[in-house]
């Protein structure tokens, strides 16, 4: 993590960590890979190929939102503690969210109306 | 005007209070003080929190199942203005908060039930697992007038 900036002259700062900081936001967050496993297999689509991705956006953990190079280095990933980790987090209850808030504050479900379009 | 949620601590947030994060993937996240921003900055779940509603609810320290709980909502549609509903709901939010606050002052009356004696039992232990940090056994035994005090 962090290139090089060769411009500074201090040993200790010489490495940028602007994509490091950059990619904290470009992570799913946790309610959101939730909902993405409670969607089940089969009506995952497959990857699509990007070539900005490591190989090509192929190999794809799920539960961490990560890319690998090739199946084995991913392999190699979900044998590791962090991903076993995680995998245990997403087993569990369902993330907290904005509506488990309201509730909590002794709000009552959303009230959305009656449905105008039928579909 | 909406009074919103705190997403952390599920307490009201009036307009011009607090801060909201709009998430890469357009969520909106709404905190009522930098306290709760920090703790979500932390990926704190507030449902381990103990100071939240979320935590408070699921433990059984408030209570979680009424009736005056389906009268606040988040409606999602136009209501068309009426001067004689506006009077009556002003009515209606007194007696319905005065409900609710009797009804959560009875289930914290129930919940606190035998608090007292449990401590009082507990002092009781204490003073007589460790009556020798007052008196040493030794002066107990020559003067056995020296007794614990019923409780």
């Amino acid at each position: 993590m962090g290139g090089k900036c060769p411009h500074r002259k201090v040993k200790k700062r010489r490495y940028s960590h602007k994509t490091a900081r950059l990619a904290k936001f470009l992570v799913k967050g946790d309610d959101a890979v939730y909902d993405e496993l409670q969607q089940g297999e089969g009506d995952r689509k497959p990857l699509p190929l990007d070539e900005d991705l490591p190989g090509m956006g192929q190999y794809y953990c799920l539960h961490c939102d990560r890319y690998f190079a090739n199946a084995a280095v991913r392999d190699e990933h979900f044998k590791t503690k962090r991903h076993k980790k995680r995998l245990k987090q997403m087993e569990g209850p369902a993330p907290h969210t904005q509506l488990d808030a309201e509730l909590a504050a002794g709000m009552g479900m959303p009230d959305n109306g009656p449905k105008l379009m039928v579909m | 005007m909406r009074l919103e949620k705190c997403w952390f601590c599920s307490s009201t947030i009036y307009p011009g209070h607090g801060i909201q994060f709009v998430r890469n993937d357009a969520k909106i996240f709404r905190f009522c003080r930098s306290k709760c921003h920090k703790n979500f900055k932390m990926k704190r779940n507030p449902r381990k929190v103990k100071w939240t509603k979320a935590y408070r609810r699921l433990h059984g320290k408030d209570m979680t199942q009424d009736a005056t709980f389906e009268f606040e909502r988040k409606r999602n549609r136009p209501e068309r203005y009426d001067r004689n509903v506006t009077e009556n709901t002003l009515k209606a939010i007194k007696k319905i908060d005065k409900v609710r606050v009797d009804r959560e002052a009875r289930h914290h009356a129930q919940r606190m039930k035998g608090k007292k004696a449990q401590l009082l039992r507990e002092a009781a232990k204490e003073l007589d697992q460790s009556i020798h940090m007052v008196k040493a056994p030794a002066a107990l035994q020559q003067e056995p007038s020296l007794t614990l005090p019923k409780i």
